[in-house]
């Protein structure tokens, strides 16, 4: 079975908000109901949040390297105490 | 306004009269920022690396233009996206995709994704569910993406997206809607099958 069209959008437009919240409890009220729109609402919050946890790995610094095509003397992150 | 905001402050306004040293802190500051954003729009590392330098380039360049009624950040993100967007026109073998007429419902209500800690590694299912991830958000117009990633994955405002984007409230969040149901339905097609 599908969820229901009429709340795709809702669902949608209400998935950053605490479902406990007085904004979303007609849209809270029908999922607990409705256990298609319910997996609906889950698929769609999980699929956020694996973006949401997809880490990306800090870049060797550049800071020397844009400095240099900036033509900027830069010292910073050298070691001043030699 | 706290004693970071005031820092940094004192840091673009240095920079702004020509402290050099002043903008390689802020250089500093930003680049993982920067890089992060870049790598999540363009999914390639070599191009985030050209971004996050062309970035800098042109923040230096235009920095007596940042008036500080934005955050400084928000600015950037202007200047990053504006990068993204020229490497993908100039480099991109994707094929367009259109959301117009995107069917918001695809495939099985449940996300058939394997629950972390239920496989013998979960190393590589890490890589494998990495890559699942980018295949679809590579299919995601551009545009779209952009708007996706600012908001849900770096979690700016929908008010400080458009003031990056230069876009209304209505059209942030119309993009954003196409793009959270495009890759949901997306996913859906990969661990359905």
């Amino acid at each position: 079975m599908r969820p229901h069209k009429k709340y795709l959008m809702e669902i949608c437009s209400k998935i950053d908000l605490d479902l406990n919240s007085s904004a979303c409890s007609k849209l809270k009220s029908h999922l607990s109901k409705c256990p298609e729109c319910a997996a609906y609402y889950d698929s769609l919050k999980r699929t956020i949040i694996l973006y949401k946890n997809y880490k990306v790995k800090p870049s060797k610094s550049r800071v020397k390297q844009i400095m240099a095509r900036l033509n900027i003397d830069s010292d910073i992150g050298k070691n001043k105490n030699r | 306004m706290n004693n970071m905001d005031r820092e940094e402050q004192q840091l673009i306004r240095r920079a702004q009269n020509g402290d050099k040293r002043a903008f390689g802190k802020l250089v500093k500051n930003y680049e993982q920022l920067v890089y992060s954003f870049a790598f999540k729009i363009c999914r390639d590392k070599e191009k985030a690396d050209e971004v996050l330098q062309e970035t800098f380039v042109n923040a230096y360049k235009g920095l007596k233009s940042f008036s500080g009624k934005s955050k400084f950040s928000t600015w950037l993100y202007r200047i990053v996206t504006n990068n993204c967007l020229m490497m993908h026109r100039k480099r991109s073998k994707e094929p367009v995709v259109s959301l117009d007429n995107t069917d918001f419902y695809q495939g099985t209500n449940e996300l058939q994704i394997p629950h972390r800690g239920e496989t013998p590694s979960d190393s590589v299912l890490n890589k494998e569910l990495k890559k699942i991830l980018d295949d679809a958000i590579r299919k995601l117009p551009v545009d779209y993406r952009i708007v996706f990633v600012m908001r849900d994955v770096e979690g700016l405002s929908t008010e400080e997206v458009g003031k990056a984007l230069k876009l209304s409230t209505p059209a942030v969040k119309s993009r954003l809607h196409r793009a959270r149901l495009f890759l949901r339905n997306e996913l859906n097609k990969y661990f359905s099958e």
